[in-house]
């Protein structure tokens, strides 16, 4: 297998992982979907006749730049050093994080 | 329609529950071989083999969650709101998050499986992949039978 795959992977799953979560928090969501009118609308658009779901331009923000960034760093020679504890150090932080972000609806 | 999706969702998340959990359980929990009992044959499994199938079933299951989401935040959401059933609903939400961490981890998680168990560091990153991914597969399956049985079938 290519030698530059692995550094790919990490280098993805990280910056997926904190793009998407930054995404969550802050709603960079590249686009957004009305489910009550099946509408889809570029950006972050306010509900129209029922809810705005934003998950889907959450994941599109997240795919696109960690494709990019791994696809760059699988360019750096240096990079093959990269501890591959962070594929699985970077989503464990993730999910810690949405445990305490979504605490509420647990502790009410 | 949404029903026969929800129905290929739930069917194509029994195999991808099943499989995950073999493959956890060989890695993290070890049979002695040769394997006697039934929870010994069910750890004794040749875990390699699973990654590419898990990937598939995982990035299926997915998409197709994704594609009947829509229903889920306009038919049901509202209503375990209405009814104030906060840790259905947060339940919901970890999972919607847990399942699109776990799509980020898919690349590594497949390239440590094709490697050799041979060095320590692929072994244990594999092994944890592995345990977060089940932890991921079986929250979103519980979660999702859940809310599918609050809510009722085809109501």
């Amino acid at each position: 297998m290519n030698r530059a795959f692995p550094v790919f992977a990490i280098v993805f799953a990280v910056v997926y992982v904190v793009v998407y979560t930054l995404a969550v928090w802050k709603n960079y969501a590249l686009f957004t979907y009305h489910p009550a009118i099946y509408e889809w609308g570029f950006g972050v658009q306010k509900p129209k006749d029922g809810p705005a779901m934003y998950w889907y331009g959450w994941l599109a923000t997240s795919v696109i730049v960690a494709l990019v960034a791994g696809l760059l760093a699988s360019l750096v020679p240096a990079a093959r050093r990269l501890w591959p504890g962070l594929a699985w150090l970077a989503p464990l932080g993730a999910i810690l994080f949405f445990a305490w972000l979504l605490r509420g609806y647990f502790l009410r | 329609m949404t029903t026969a999706l929800l129905i290929v969702h739930g069917l194509l998340a029994v195999a991808l529950l099943g499989a995950i959990t073999h493959q956890a359980a060989s890695v993290l929990w070890p049979a002695a071989k040769p394997a006697g009992s039934f929870s010994g044959r069910f750890r004794a499994v040749a875990a390699p083999g699973y990654a590419n199938t898990i990937v598939i079933l995982y990035v299926l299951t997915a998409v197709l969650g994704g594609i009947i989401y829509g229903e889920y935040r306009v038919g049901i959401r509202i209503v375990l709101e209405e009814l104030h059933l906060n840790m259905a609903n947060g339940s919901f939400e970890l999972k919607e998050h847990f399942v699109a961490v776990g799509l980020g981890m898919l690349p590594a998680y497949w390239y440590y499986w094709r490697q050799p168990a041979t060095d320590a560091i692929v072994a244990r990153t594999r092994a944890i992949m592995t345990g977060m991914l089940a932890f991921i597969v079986w929250w979103s399956f519980l979660t999702g039978h859940i809310v599918n049985n609050i809510r009722g079938f085809g109501s």
